[in-house]
C-alpha cells in the first residue's frame, strides 16, 4: 500500500495520479481518499489500519496541525485521524507527503 | 529566479524571505505590501515588519488588490508578502477579483516576474487544522491552496520554514 498525506489541498490526488500514471478512473477505483474520516467513532483502529493496507493507494488529510477542538467529537476524531494515519504509515510500504504539489517519500520508494 | 516561501504564522517566514532576497542580488529591491492597515493590530504589525526591513535597502510599495497594477523598478529584486492576505483581500474587498481571485494573484505574479529580476513570494500554510471551519473560510483556504499550488509550480525553489529554518521542497536549496 501506499500512503499518501498532506495539508488540506495539498494536491494529494494529482500527485498520486502522476506518481502512478493513473487516470480519474483509476484513481477513483484503486485508492481510498479522506481516510481520515474513517477514523472517527471507529471501534477498531488497528483493524480498520490492516483493512486499508490491503488498497493499493490510501489518502489522508493531516488534520492535527491546529489548536485543540473544543468539541469532545471533534477532538476524538481528530486524535483517531492522527492515529489511523500513523498505523497505516507502518503498514505502507511506499509514504509520500505532498507540500503545494510536491512530494517527498517519507518511506519506501517509487517505480519510476 | 522565483522563490516562494511557506510557513506557518511566526516561523520566520518573513526574515528568511528577506534574507533571501537580499542575498540573491545588489541591484535595486522592492517590497509590496498586501496588508491593509485596518485597525491598530494590523498598524503594529506593518511597523513591526518595517523595522526588520530597515536599512536593507527595501523601497515599499502597497498593493491590496490587483496585483497586475503594481509596478517595481525594472530589474529590481522584488519581495511580494504575502498571499494570504492578496487572496483575502481579492476573495472580500469591494475592489477585489471575486471568484476571479486565483486568476488575478497568478497573473499578478506573472506580470511581476516578467519585469524583475528575481521574486521572493511570502505564503501562508494554514492547511493542517482539519476542515472544520464556519461561514466561507473553507473556500478561502481553497482558493489559497490553489495559488499556493500553482506558484510552487512555476517557482524556481520552494521552501517551507519550521523555527526560522527552510526545508527546501524544489530547486537548489540554502543553508540555515
Amino acid at each position: 500500500m501506499i500512503l499518501i498525506t498532506g495539508p488540506l489541498f495539498s494536491g494529494k490526488r494529482s500527485t498520486a495520479k502522476a506518481l502512478l500514471h493513473w487516470t480519474d478512473e483509476e484513481l477513483a477505483q484503486n485508492a481510498v481518499r479522506d481516510a481520515q474520516e474513517l477514523a472517527a467513532g471507529c471501534a477498531d483502529l488497528d483493524a480498520l489500519a490492516q483493512e486499508l493496507a490491503q488498497k493499493p493507494v490510501v489518502i489522508v488529510t493531516e488534520v492535527g496541525g491546529g489548536v485543540v477542538p473544543a468539541d469532545p467529537d471533534e477532538r476524538a476524531a481528530r486524535e483517531a485521524a492522527g492515529r489511523l494515519s500513523c498505523l497505516l504509515a507502518e503498514r505502507a510500504e511506499t509514504v509520500i507527503r505532498v507540500f503545494c504539489g510536491i512530494p517527498t517519500i517519507l518511506k519506501g520508494g517509487i517505480a519510476p | 529566479m522565483t522563490a516562494l516561501v511557506i510557513g506557518g504564522a511566526a516561523s520566520g517566514k518573513s526574515a528568511f524571505a528577506e534574507q533571501l532576497a537580499v542575498s540573491l542580488s545588489d541591484g535595486p529591491r522592492c517590497y509590496i505590501a498586501t496588508m491593509q492597515p485596518f485597525d491598530g493590530e494590523c498598524r503594529a504589525r506593518i511597523q513591526r515588519h518595517r523595522e526588520q526591513r530597515a536599512g536593507k535597502g527595501f523601497a515599499t510599495l502597497e498593493c491590496f488588490t490587483g496585483l497586475h497594477r503594481a509596478v517595481p523598478p525594472e530589474k529590481s529584486t522584488v519581495l511580494l508578502e504575502c498571499v494570504s492576505n492578496l487572496a483575502a483581500n481579492e476573495l472580500y474587498s469591494p475592489d477585489g477579483a471575486g471568484d476571479g481571485a486565483v486568476e488575478a494573484i497568478v497573473e499578478g505574479v506573472r506580470s511581476l516576474r516578467r519585469r524583475c529580476e528575481h521574486l521572493v513570494i511570502v505564503s501562508n500554510e494554514v492547511f493542517s487544522g482539519g476542515s472544520s471551519y464556519a461561514g466561507d473560510t473553507l473556500h478561502y483556504l481553497r482558493v489559497l491552496a490553489q495559488v499556493n499550488r500553482l506558484l510552487a509550480q512555476e517557482a524556481d525553489e520552494v521552501y517551507e520554514i519550521v523555527c526560522g529554518l527552510p526545508i527546501c521542497h524544489k530547486g537548489k536549496g540554502v543553508g540555515a
